[in-house]
């Protein structure tokens, strides 16, 4: 209860930076996909149904609100977890320096997700022209945030381990 | 079937999630998703942490945009200030060049008034030591300056030509104590000598006791040495003394032209007649 707590708040943080103040970085129009990277780390660390859903809730939370049409990202989102999943159970990808190039197979992943489901729902002409260079953009920035990101979720984790264990 | 349930429980709801959402897709599309209660409530969480947020996110954009103009002012308060040197140093030329441009007129007329011939000179250094009184200008013999002539300014006698090279000339200054210039008081005409002198500065030498000379009185050339033309201002009264005893009185003279002040000055040659004023 208190993880999904946890990862409740850190998915509204999240969100929170990513439509506000990581806009201010000095990315041009691409800002850090930190929803993704929680996505990531809840396929490989807590791999649960209440972390499949989670993954369809942050996707949803995006469509709701910047999406055109919403179910876009919770698709994406939901396949980027599936991906994720699968894939830690054929190979260890525990190590933080694998962290990275997960991530950044998982923003291709999405990547991908959301241009055919953008051509094939929003129609928007030429929707894919530029698309690539956009997504390779993102992701090696969420690759290159994901180390640190995994890092502080874990902290936050064990401190939430650690008030459980002290708490009568 | 609860077995294979149970094993697959994670990759089955992510993929009912995949379902889900392409069917909200669906939905969405055909514009069949109106009412969205989580939508709403996610919006209903998020609305005062956006709105906080952006507080946060508008306070940074003005801090920045005010360290922007800050660093915009500092660069055009740089530049205004080096304009404002620029302008400062244009300005100080022209004002030479104003000052040069008056004094040389006032040199050209008052070269008018002089014997035809008269150099225009600069002085170009002042005596060495403090036991003669001299200075060097940048005329010499290949400019006309001959040995004897006499150096003036409009305000009055400046010294004698006492070397010349090819390209420049040495002068003797009225205070200095071997120089002598023959002089009449312009009020009364009494004649007298004024020279230099280590002790007193420049005094004009024997006028007699009964002469009547007071503080004030003017000096001028009176072209009976051949050198200076007649006229010409030499200075001024500065203070009488008559002693109990001696022939002459003792004057003190402020001269006329200070001549660590002086740039430029009028080489003349008193041949051709006295000054026409």
């Amino acid at each position: 209860m208190r993880l999904f707590l946890l990862f409740f708040l850190v998915g509204i943080f999240v969100l929170l930076l990513q439509t506000t103040l990581l806009h201010l970085l000095p990315g041009g129009p691409i800002a850090p996909d930190l929803t993704l990277v929680l996505c990531v780390y809840l396929g490989l660390y807590h791999p649960t149904v209440g972390a499949a859903l989670g993954s369809f809730l942050l996707g949803y939370s995006i469509d709701i609100v910047s999406s055109r049409v919403i179910g876009v990202n919770a698709f994406a989102m939901s396949l980027v977890f599936l991906s994720v999943y699968f894939s830690s159970r054929a190979i260890w990808l525990q190590n933080p320096m694998v962290s990275s190039l997960v991530v950044l197979l998982a923003a291709l992943v999405k990547g991908a997700a959301l241009v055919l489901v953008s051509a094939i729902f929003v129609s928007v002409e030429g929707f894919w022209i530029g698309a690539a260079w956009y997504i390779i953009k993102e992701a090696l920035l969420a690759a290159v945030l994901a180390p640190m990101v995994f890092a502080l979720l874990r902290r936050g984790e064990n401190f939430v381990e650690r008030f459980r264990s002290v708490a009568p | 079937m609860f077995a294979f349930l149970r094993k697959n429980q994670v990759p089955l709801s992510a993929c009912f999630c995949l379902l889900l959402s392409i069917y909200i897709l669906m939905a969405a599309a055909r514009g069949q998703l109106k009412n969205e209660p989580l939508g709403a409530l996610l919006m209903w969480i998020m609305r005062p942490l956006q709105i906080a947020s952006q507080g946060a996110v508008n306070w940074i954009i003005d801090f920045r945009e005010n360290y922007d103009t800050l660093v915009g002012f500092k660069i055009e308060n740089e530049r205004l200030r080096k304009r404002i040197q620029n302008l400062e140093v244009e300005r100080q030329k022209y004002l030479e060049a104003d000052a040069t441009n008056r004094q040389l007129k006032q040199l050209l007329d008052f070269r008018s008034h002089l014997p035809a011939g008269a150099i225009t000179a600069s002085i170009i250094a002042n005596s060495a030591t403090s036991w003669f009184k001299s200075c060097q200008i940048d005329k010499g013999s290949v400019d006309g300056v001959r040995k004897g002539m006499a150096v003036v300014t409009p305000l009055g006698v400046v010294g004698q030509v006492v070397a010349v090279t090819p390209r420049t000339a040495k002068v003797l200054l009225l205070t200095d104590q071997n120089s002598g210039i023959d002089v009449l008081v312009q009020r009364t005409r009494s004649r007298g000598i004024v020279s230099g002198s280590l002790e007193s500065g420049t005094v004009l030498k024997y006028v007699k006791r009964s002469e009547d000379i007071q503080q004030g009185d003017r000096l001028i050339t009176s072209g009976m040495d051949g050198v200076f033309p007649k006229g010409m201002m030499v200075g001024t009264v500065i203070k009488v003394l008559k002693q109990h005893i001696g022939l002459f009185q003792f004057i003190e003279v402020l001269p006329a032209v200070q001549t660590p002040l002086t740039e430029n000055v009028l080489v003349v040659s008193a041949d051709s007649g006295a000054a026409k004023d």
